[in-house]
């Protein structure tokens, strides 16, 4: 849900940068408390996922660096450095240890009841939130500038807007792991994208979406042994995004080349219909019959386009010949003339 | 130090002067996070090749990892024709798909082997050197030390051969289009190359490495130079150095050695980023500083040649007219009386003949936007230098 913003923030791999960010944060809340209580160790999360985000901004706006190096190096870094709490952890004589690398993956089917309330708890307060301030977070995302001149603090927006994607990544994290958080927010917002241009249906859709994909992926994952979920998940997710790349009716691919057709298709019929006026013109009576084997050397002519001309009453046929009706010839004429309109 | 020792710190300084040399374009480009794409997606590449051959060490399975590198690069470039979404959530879509694919794959089919996501994602380097290469009986040193020696002496020739046409074509496309040379050959050649140094890295060092490996130097060698060799050479060092240190501090912490290298590029990154001399953070803030000085300067003293009633000259009436704090006012009165430019008379401030002089100069200037009218003054203030 929150993933529509990043989308249209244009900060997606945002997502994939604080998922690998958090993972210090995890090591270092373990390293200081030593217990493996869940709500500690995402606490740990948000706060190096929030750290990271702020140093990409950082570098972003005070050095020449683009976002994407500074994502790359932030992403990389922080997640080298957690690997290296967590081997450090691992040689440390405690017991405790094990399973802090099912932060790494996401096990969903080690969650227990009270994660579970915790994620509910968390989604409730970014939908109350998320109204609350649904004008200025839709103002801040299309005209940043305009919500300056308008009085809102800008940055107070923005700081609360990413914090709950960071605080939304890091809950995810559990349940499919570091590498695939980013598809989580993501591909159900690339797929509600397509179906709408207004911000509120998007938000809804892209919700559905990732609940389906993730009861369907869960579901799917349960059915056989050995299929670990978040990767099923993921995958639900992507079919959603190619289904709805392809057959979104406005965006998709699959009505755009529908439509492409179509105007070629158009183009030809009237390119045909101007060449046989430019032939009827030379003739008195313009309905005088010609051998269809003159439009032969004229591209884009086909028995196809000629039946439709029939069919549209523009030609009359008759064997081999063909002649303009006199609509035909009007039409044609017509032709001619938007086009020398529309070129003026 | 051991044999061990010394081949697992050459194989980390190889490694990181392979993926120095494509990072450093890949930074330039603007495509730094295809690398981290490549870096996921190689895996079911990895994970096909290895049910084909079912030897890790099989060049096919690196021919195949690059093939699936490139593959992700097409697709991403693909998916950011249609228009339908930007490139970012284009590579964001790609990359974690693929990545779920080989999961599965592994998961479903070679549970009872040796190829465990942990070890594809994160590698480990002190493993390497028991994996040997033995030709016709001999010991001739680790594979993965040959693996990424041809790669990077690959690596090193095609820069050699087309580091102008690299060079044109990262700065100006344009221009290398019309001079002949096609870009989309030089890009996929780029990713190509990324790919290959991906693949052949990863399996010493881990995926997460290679990504750190590739941008980090770059990125950190990019704040201290403008200059494209000198990038390169820079950014080599810089990995080659964070290499062998992060090595030892590995050593001494008994961690990660993936990890403590990443650790040590970040170390070196937080230093440049906060230090550099002229785009450090800690720079940018002093200039910003003094330039914020100059600008109430010039204000005060234009405020101070607006009036000459003494009411408004008055050193305290200053304080609330300006609206500055103490602090700043006090800053910028000083910086006048250093200058020569005002002088007080019983607490009323009054501009000097030098004073005057510069204030009609800097309103020559803000006016007419001429640097001639300024260029003695340059020295003394940075506001002027551009």
């Amino acid at each position: 849900m929150l993933g529509s913003f990043a989308v249209l923030r244009k900060q997606s791999l945002l997502g994939d940068a604080i998922s690998h960010a958090a993972l210090p944060g995890i090591a270092i809340a373990f390293l200081i408390t030593g217990t493996k209580d869940s709500n500690i160790l995402l606490l740990g999360a948000l706060i190096s996922g929030l750290i990271g985000t702020f140093w990409i901004r950082g570098i972003i706006t005070k050095t020449h660096l683009k976002s994407d190096t500074a994502l790359g190096l932030i992403l990389s870094l922080f997640f080298g450095f957690g690997m290296l709490l967590l081997t450090f952890i691992q040689k440390q004589p405690n017991a405790n240890q094990a399973g802090l690398d099912k932060y790494l993956f996401g096990q969903a089917a080690t969650l227990v009841e009270s994660d579970v309330w915790m994620m509910a708890i968390v989604t409730g307060a970014c939908l109350f939130v998320l109204l609350l301030f649904w004008k200025e977070f839709k103002i801040l995302l299309f005209d940043a500038d305009y919500t300056k001149t308008l009085g809102f603090n800008t940055k107070f927006i923005d700081v609360l807007i990413t914090t709950f994607i960071v605080l939304a990544i890091v809950l995810g994290l559990q349940t499919v792991g570091v590498v695939l958080m980013s598809a989580m927010l993501l591909a159900p917002a690339a797929a509600a994208r397509q179906w709408t241009n207004s911000l509120s249906v998007m938000v809804l859709l892209a919700a559905l979406f990732g609940a389906f994909s993730g009861v369907f992926g869960t579901a799917i994952s349960a059915s056989q042994n050995n299929l670990s979920t978040g990767p099923v998940i993921v995958i639900i997710a992507g079919v959603f995004v190619l289904i709805s790349f392809i057959f979104s009716p406005s965006r998709g691919l699959l009505f755009k080349q529908i439509r492409f057709i179509k105007n070629r298709r158009d183009l030809e019929l009237k390119k045909t219909l101007a060449f046989m006026f430019h032939i009827a013109e030379t003739h008195e009576n313009i309905s005088h019959p010609h051998t269809i084997k003159i439009l032969n050397n004229f591209q884009g002519f086909t028995k196809g386009t000629l039946q439709k001309l029939v069919k549209k009453n523009y030609v009359r046929l008759d064997g081999t010949m063909w002649s303009l009706t006199e609509e035909g010839f009007k039409t044609a004429s017509n032709l001619f003339n938007q086009q020398t309109d529309n070129n003026e | 130090m051991s044999n061990a020792q010394i081949e697992i710190q050459l194989i980390a300084s190889l490694v990181a002067v392979a993926c120095a040399i494509p990072g450093t374009f890949l930074v330039l480009r603007k495509m730094a996070m295809i690398s981290d794409a490549i870096s996921h997606s190689i895996l079911p590449g990895i994970v096909i090749g290895f049910f084909i051959t079912q030897d890790l060490n099989s060049p096919l399975l690196i021919l195949l990892a690059a093939l699936t590198g490139i593959i992700t690069v097409v697709l991403v470039e693909y998916i950011q024709k249609t228009g339908l979404v930007k490139e970012d959530t284009a590579i964001g879509l790609v990359f974690p798909i693929l990545f779920s694919i080989g999961v599965i794959m592994i998961a479903k089919n070679a549970n009872d082997v040796h190829l465990d996501v942990d070890a594809v994602l994160l590698g480990e380097l002190a493993f390497a050197p028991f994996d040997r290469l033995i030709i016709g009986g001999a010991d001739v040193g680790p594979k993965s030390l040959w693996i990424i020696g041809c790669i990077l002496i690959i690596t090193v020739g095609l820069l050699m051969a087309f580091f102008k046409e690299l060079k044109i074509s990262t700065f100006d496309a344009g221009l290398a289009a019309s001079l002949g040379f096609s870009p989309s050959i030089i890009h996929y050649g780029l990713m190509t190359v990324s790919s290959v140094t991906t693949v052949g890295a990863f399996d010493a060092v881990g995926a997460i490495l290679v990504v750190a490996l590739m941008i980090s130097p770059a990125a950190t060698a990019y704040l201290l130079t403008n200059n494209l060799k000198r990038m390169l050479i820079y950014s080599i060092g810089f990995g080659v150095f964070s290499a062998i240190a992060g090595y030892w501090l590995a050593h001494w912490l008994d961690a990660s050695i993936a990890g403590s290298i990443t650790t040590m590029l970040g170390l070196l990154f937080l230093a440049v980023y906060l230090f550099a001399p002229s785009r450090g953070v800690i720079a940018v803030m002093y200039r910003e500083k003094q330039q914020r000085t100059e600008v109430s300067l010039l204000t005060f003293l234009l405020h101070l040649k607006n009036h000459t009633e003494e009411s408004e000259r008055h050193v305290n009436h200053l304080n609330e007219h300006i609206n500055w704090q103490k602090v700043r006012s006090k800053t910028v009165l000083d910086l006048a009386l250093k200058n020569n430019m005002i002088k007080f008379d019983k607490n009323i401030v009054s501009l000097t003949e030098k004073g005057e002089e510069f204030t009609s100069q800097a309103i020559d200037y803000i006016i007419t936007n001429q640097d001639s009218k300024i260029e003695h003054m340059k020295d003394d203030f940075f506001l002027f230098r551009g």
